[in-house]
């Protein structure tokens, strides 16, 4: 790593502009868009996320509030836990810990900045990782790792029996800082008797290995606390996806990427609902118009992202799918699978979970299900076209919210979707559903740049007649 | 007492003339498909540049791919450890080498007394090597040297996805129909190339002492940028073209075996 | 005798499968080495550890799978294509890791579209990725519904006397196994690394009795061995697996001689035993949840420095090679803690990325074998 990257406290960096970005809107937008002259290389990202007027500004304080809490987390005598993105965090509330949520720490990183991550990311490699692991922990990963950051207590992790890189980076993070460790591992299966037991029972070994490391016992008014919150933003996610039913989507493209953001960062918190309940309204106002959610507030056609979305690039493949006319309809990354979700169908719903508050177990068994159910965890656990995994949770999303063609970007680092995504395209496709392959880095950018990932979808558009 | 170093690679054989210790001639040539040609080749042509023939060398260690196809040699010994004695012979003192050749890319250091004790090579394909420069010159145009020097003139360098040699071909074709200047991207070009070696340097550790060595080590943008990176002062060899530092080591090799098959 | 063995490990459908299928005997493969191999043999089939050897190109298995994945399943997918599997009746598959999880939905479409080439019987079969009471006890159901489908689909109970009989057999041969290492951590090495990969690998690709009895006469051949190899420097070889003896000869051919390793195809599979008391398959379960020798048990990498170190004491090993095929990248980045930790300890090692099957780059692993066998020596 570059002597010059070493000066700089890294999580520090990612808060004061995403501060200084949700001030801006304090002002009058003129002051604020004058201001981003300024500020060059966040400028194209911060202008992207304030456009959407109230939702962008309400998303950038969050994040602030979060980041805040992380940097002062230990002064104000919390541990923190270095999580995987897929773990709900208002699960450590009541356990009174703050969560490093690492790869959306890493999509701040890769949106936000011009340059990218790339120190951070081949400086995990340089102390030992592969260079084909994941690139979305090796992001700010790299920057802990090297001391830049708020140091972690412990380690959490969501991924084991999920992804094998994303795990592996963090029991390489547990080994190399020499860092308590627990591990949730999810069996190949999930709404049978037996694997919704083992779930609970390790998301038991969690709680008791969280109070082991803090000295303090879970909080269970603050777990209700918890639970009502999460219940009332997963209605509201829930009526914005309902209303991405329409034709043409009243719901931003953008809006699908700052609800999985809330939810990710935030989630059961009462910030991440103030965001949804802004959306919502925008949402709301559009269809009341029948206008489309994109800035013309025409829709020519419907994108869906089988997978990931791809974030190292300020944000541009929004701006770019919204000045082509074109709802962004969301990602793998936003089914969460609450019971009320539009595409959890009447034949699915065992694949859902619901907040029961009524008692210390209910409430625990809920999160446990939450848990077991966050995007990837469910459904790249086990064979591609299994009940409740990769196909039939695409086909969902692809019945419900009908789009004109499919998308799948990923990382170079992700074994289990290179691994069947040839597949699940062919089936896609049989479904009708155009489905364009990209062989990109939504973390990389060195990998391929936005501009020829955007060539090969603007051929594909047009080879397939998707775009006349 | 003459001595020869030949270091048959993919791209280039070299050779190197030693008398007594002091170097008398080297050359380099175009590597062939057969690599016992490339050394007979370029040993003739070391040989004559020195006015010599074959019967007057009494030693000789080759190195490089080729090596172990070579009939007319003593000795075969590793690309690595030529490099680190070739190196550590012009350059005393010296504690780590970076080489950048036609194929590969090396980090090499070496104890107080010249031993190798760790090394790293690229684990890739051509990205990071000579050969991505080669491709990228060539697409644009330039001559290798133009390639580095060029870059010194960049205003605004921008980053470019180099993982891969094919595919950063489309995207400097890219970069040229968007009217991008060819100093911008050869910047590009070498910053990228620079950030794949400098993470290769970095896994071994640097150390202040170092040095680079191979065909790269004449594209000044890529010395400089790497320098940046690498927060240290590369030394470059003095008095012998940077491609040969491994044929030399292999001569000195050469030069120290004969002295101690003679002590013996 | 040693050439019967590399005959075994060098052919895919070696003659003791051959002679089984003539006996009208049916063959499961599998590809992890967390498939009990003991249920399988106690329900009269022969399992088979599936390997990728010698297949020439991965344009069938391409198909399928997407450019970043390991290179072994992409084998071993390539020659079921090319029809050189048609001994199998049946296949195991696991998520022993991601490249290999992922072979199943591949396997499948790959069966649909190419016609008899592959096995009636496809399982997959779950393995968690942690020990605790409750895994174990998700892990016995599991492995009680291995036995189910196995009874149902070959039509043949197993019972708990075959499990015990099968733990019998396997154990022995594990514990045979382990007095070859033995003879290979003394002075004199008797018998050089890749001849000993081409012992061990046959374990998984014949008859466990036959195995067994083979492998007795040459414990007794070698240990009267009086022309060992002697001063040479002594290798462990680590990280993902390896099944090519040619490898194993490529970096001795640098002056070396393995004498232990630590790898899946290799001492994993034989280093602990199934307890021969109480319920057969529970047993069974308990053996195979509790081996966290794999990287794929996250949290557990204590444990195996710990068994790597006694390995390298064990064998009085002077050199460790951690390689990896590129994309593992499990191994990959424990092998990077492992090079931090021995040398720490004073034991020199090696990483390496490497590809496996056709696409080895002989060149480039030899290079940098001699270069650090040369290090070695200076």
């Amino acid at each position: 790593m570059r002597k010059e990257y070493r000066e700089y406290h890294f999580d520090r960096m990612v808060q004061s502009i995403i501060h200084f970005a949700s001030l801006a809107y304090d002002g009058t937008p003129k002051e604020a868009f004058g201001m981003f002259r300024y500020a060059p290389r966040f400028r194209e990202a911060i202008e992207t996320i304030l456009k959407t007027g109230e939702p962008g500004v309400l998303l950038l304080k969050m994040i602030d509030k979060y980041l805040i809490e992380v940097l002062t987390a230990h002064e104000r005598g919390k541990k923190i836990a270095l999580c995987t993105f897929n773990f709900s965090p208002g699960v450590l509330k009541p356990l009174d810990v703050v969560p490093i949520c690492l790869e959306p720490v890493t999509t701040l990183g890769v949106m936000m900045w011009l340059r990218g991550l790339g120190e951070y990311l081949n400086y995990c490699c340089e102390i030992g990782f592969t260079e084909t692991s994941c690139s979305a922990q090796r992001g700010a990963l790299g920057a802990y790792l090297a001391g830049l950051g708020v140091k972690p207590d412990f380690v959490l992790c969501n991924s084991i029996g999920v992804c094998d890189t994303n795990a592996t980076a963090f029991n390489f993070a547990a080994e190399y800082l020499d860092l308590p460790f627990y591990q949730l591992n999810a069996p190949p299966l999930l709404t049978d008797e037996r694997s919704q037991k083992y779930h609970r029972q390790d998301f038991r070994g969690l709680i008791s290995f969280a109070e082991e490391q803090t000295g303090k016992k879970l909080d269970v008014d603050l777990l209700r606390e918890v639970i009502i919150e999460t219940d009332k933003q997963d209605m509201i996610m829930c009526e914005i996806e309902d209303l991405m039913r329409l034709v043409p989507s009243p719901v931003p493209g953008i809006f699908n990427v700052f609800m999985y953001s809330a939810k990710y960062i935030y989630g059961g918190s009462k910030e991440a609902t103030d965001v949804m309940a802004s959306m919502l309204e925008v949402a709301k106002r559009n269809a009341s118009e029948g206008r489309a959610g994109t800035t013309s507030g025409k829709e020519d056609a419907r994108a869906f992202a089988v997978y990931v979305d791809h974030y190292s690039a300020q944000l541009r493949p929004w701006s770019w799918l919204d000045s082509k006319n074109i709802s962004h309809l969301g990602c793998m990354m936003n089914g969460f699978w609450p019971v009320h979700a539009p595409y959890a169908e009447e034949n699915l719903k065992e694949g859902t979970y619901i907040m029961d508050s009524t008692n210390e177990d209910t409430m625990i068994d809920s999160l446990a299900d939450q848990m077991s159910r966050m995007p990837m965890v469910k459904q790249i656990r086990g064979p591609y076209d299994d009940p409740h995994q990769w196909l039939s949770d695409t086909m969902a999303s692809i019945r419900t919210y009908k789009p004109d063609f499919c998308m799948y970007t990923g990382t170079i680092g992700c074994r289990n979707t290179w691994g069947a995504i040839k597949i699940l395209a062919r089936d896609t496709e049989k479904m009708g559903i155009p489905t364009l392959i990209i062989f990109g880095d939504a973390f990389d950018h060195r990998i391929t740049s936005w501009e020829s990932m955007r060539d090969k979808i603007d051929e594909f558009l047009t080879v397939r007649g998707i775009l006349k | 007492m003459i001595v020869a170093g030949c270091d048959v690679g993919s791209l280039t054989a070299k050779a190197v003339i030693l008398n007594e210790g002091k170097m008398l001639s080297y050359a380099i040539i175009r590597s062939t498909a057969r690599p016992e040609e490339s050394a007979h080749s370029v040993m003739e042509k070391a040989l004559e540049e020195a006015c010599l023939s074959f019967d007057d060398i009494r030693y000789t260690v080759a190195t490089g791919y080729g090596r172990d196809n070579i009939p007319f040699i003593n000795d075969a010994v590793s690309e690595i450890s030529c490099h680190g004695r070739g190196a550590l012979w012009l350059m005393p003192g010296v504690q780590m080498i970076i080489d950048i050749g036609g194929q590969d890319c090396k980090a090499i250091k070496l104890d107080k007394d010249g031993r190798v004790v760790k090394f790293t090579t690229n684990d890739k394909c051509a990205a990071g090597t000579g050969r991505f420069l080669e491709v990228m010159a060539k697409l644009l145009g330039l001559s290798l040297e133009e390639l580095g020097t060029l870059s010194a003139q960049a205003r605004n360098p921008m980053d470019l996805a180099a993982a891969c040699t094919v595919w950063a071909q489309t995207e400097v074709i890219h970069h040229l129909n968007n009217g991008t200047s060819i100093e911008d991207i050869t910047a590009a070009i070498n910053q990228a190339m620079a950030k794949r070696v400098a993470m290769i340097a970095n896994s071994l550790g640097v150390e202040r002492n170092a040095c680079i060595t191979g065909g790269v080590a004449k594209n000044v943008g890529v010395v400089n940028y790497l320098e940046k990176l690498l927060g240290v002062k590369l030394k470059k060899p003095p008095r012998v073209d940077p491609q040969v530092i491994g044929a030399l080591g292999a001569a000195v090799l050469a030069y120290e075996r004969l002295e101690r098959n003679k002590e013996c | 005798m040693l050439n019967e063995f590399s005959e075994v490990a060098k052919t895919l459908s070696n003659r003791f499968i051959q002679q089984w299928k003539d006996d009208g005997k049916q063959v499961v493969g599998f590809m992890c080495s967390y498939v009990p191999e003991e249920i399988i043999c106690a329900a009269g089939l022969l399992p088979f550890r599936m390997r990728g050897i010698g297949a020439s190109s991965t344009s069938i298995a391409d198909t399928y799978f997407g450019p970043v994945i390991c290179s072994f399943p992409k084998c071993i997918l390539q020659l079921a294509g090319e029809g050189k599997y048609d001994f199998l009746d049946g296949i195991i598959l696991i998520p022993g890791c991601d490249s290999i999880r992922r072979i199943d939905e591949c396997w499948r479409k790959a069966a649909e579209e190419s016609h008899g080439k592959f096995p009636p019987f496809h399982l997959y079969y779950g393995v968690p990725h942690k020990l605790t009471d409750y895994s174990l006890e998700w892990f016995v159901a599991e492995t009680r519904k291995l036995v189910e489908s196995l009874e149902r689909h070959f039509g043949r109970k197993i019972t708990p006397e075959d499990l015990t009989h099968a733990i019998k057999i396997y154990n022995q041969g594990r514990i045979l196994l382990t007095r070859l290492d033995e003879l290979r951590a003394g002075e004199n090495v008797p018998i050089s690394g890749a001849d000993a990969t081409a012992v061990i690998i046959s374990a998984g690709v014949m008859p466990r009795d036959a195995y067994n009895r083979l492998l007795e006469e040459l414990l007794q051949k070698l240990s009267r061995s009086t022309n060992g190899m002697t001063g040479k420097k002594r290798l462990l070889l680590a990280g993902s697996i390896i099944d090519d003896i040619d490898l194993v000869r490529l970096i001795e051919a640098s002056g070396g001689i393995v004498v232990a390793d630590t790898l899946c195809f290799g001492s994993r599979s034989y280093v602990d035993l199934v307890e021969e008391d109480g319920d057969p398959l529970v047993a069974i379960a308990r053996r195979y949840l509790s081996h966290k020798l794999c990287p794929r048990m996250f949290g557990s990498y204590k444990e195996r420095l710990e068994f790597m170190k006694q390995r390298v004491r064990q064998a009085r090993v002077d050199a460790v090679i951690l390689q990896n095929i590129r994309f593992c990248d499990m191994h990959g980045s424990e092998n990077s803690l492992y090079e931090r930790d021995l040398e720490a300890m004073g034991i020199p090692c090696l990483k390496i990325e490497r590809e496996y099957g056709p696409l080895v780059e002989e060149g480039r692993i030899k290079m940098r074998v001699d270069a650090f066998m040369e290090s070695l020596n200076t």
